[in-house]
């Protein structure tokens, strides 16, 4: 089964992926910003600042997401012993530190209108932060360590300890009493969000996603190039 | 209608800020992530051709990879 994960399979896949994300990108951008800025009705409380939802969900989503990736395939590595999965990750990594921050930066522009301040050391807020920091620190491994095989398994250890705070970011609304709201959107169960909010978030969160999965096709094809460019010289 | 749109019943200011934030911040990290692997691709195909013939045919028998990178990058380029 992980024969699949081969670089002769999996680049000329990549190759027809961004071109069809390319194709219908901004097509579907039009529709998620026509949705969260125009047709979406402001909250009956927070008036038209709810509309920093629509780009702050689905930035704190996909970066929550990305870690969770990351430690998946950290864990298989260790297992498995398959070196695609690291590079997979260091493609990955930049992607949910970015998002990450964004979901920070969006949340602070969110809580002065609504909360009256910037920033509160609360729990959700303060793991979020912690997750920004796992993430540099995940990213500083490649830069500062030399040998693969070190890289591989100290990036891999941070993950898996990173990998801790996940449930508590998810956790911390109903465990600590936060300025932060319980979540609106459940898997299951129902959800406290009208239909005509929760449409235009999923349009956004399918415009983030295609984003993220642009930019993770991009950089695993630089490492695709790099790694086959590194074995020139060895010959 | 158009001023409301603008002004956001006056929460623009917010929610202008973090479109706008969100948005500068993807296009900068999709330029660089292109320019990045544009750069990839050049360096790779400069390093191809200055192997000798030989090494050429060598090095695309024994990747498949390689062979769609030449034949990518020389569409992109």
């Amino acid at each position: 089964m992980f024969k699949f994960f081969s670089f002769s399979n999996i680049y000329p896949l990549i190759q027809k992926l961004i071109k069809f994300i390319n194709s219908i990108f901004f097509l579907i951008l039009a529709i998620g910003l026509t949705f969260a800025l125009v047709l979406s009705p402001p909250d009956y409380l927070q008036g038209d600042a709810v509309r920093i939802m629509y780009v702050h969900v689905p930035s704190a989503w996909i970066g929550l997401a990305c870690f969770s990736v990351i430690t998946l395939l950290s864990v298989l590595n260790f297992i498995f012993k398959i070196k695609n999965f690291f590079f997979i990750n260091k493609s990955i990594a930049p992607i949910g530190l970015l998002f990450t921050c964004l979901a920070i930066i969006t949340g602070s522009l969110w809580g002065q209108p609504t909360w009256g301040t910037w920033w509160a050391w609360d729990a959700r807020l303060t793991s979020m932060i912690v997750l920004m920091l796992f993430y540099v620190i995940y990213i500083l491994t490649f830069k500062l360590l030399n040998k693969e095989e070190l890289i591989i398994k100290v990036s891999s250890i941070v993950a898996i300890i990173g990998s801790i705070n996940l449930p508590i970011i998810k956790y911390s609304v109903e465990w600590w009493s936060t300025l932060h709201q319980p979540a609106s959107i459940k898997i299951t169960g129902s959800s406290s969000i009208h239909s005509e909010m929760m449409l235009p978030l999923m349009v956004m969160l399918l415009v983030f996603l295609l984003y993220a999965a642009l930019i993770f096709l991009m950089k695993y094809k630089t490492e695709i190039i790099r790694i086959k460019k590194k074995n020139f010289k060895r010959k | 209608m158009i001023s409301n749109f603008i002004t956001m019943n006056g929460y623009g200011l917010y929610v202008w800020l973090s479109f706008s934030v969100v948005f500068i911040s993807c296009a900068v990290v999709y330029f660089r992530t292109k320019r990045t692997l544009e750069k990839y691709e050049q360096e790779f195909l400069t390093e191809l051709q200055a192997l000798t013939i030989e090494e050429k045919n060598k090095a695309l028998e024994a990747s498949k990879v390689v062979q769609q990178i030449l034949a990518t990058s020389s569409k992109v380029n």
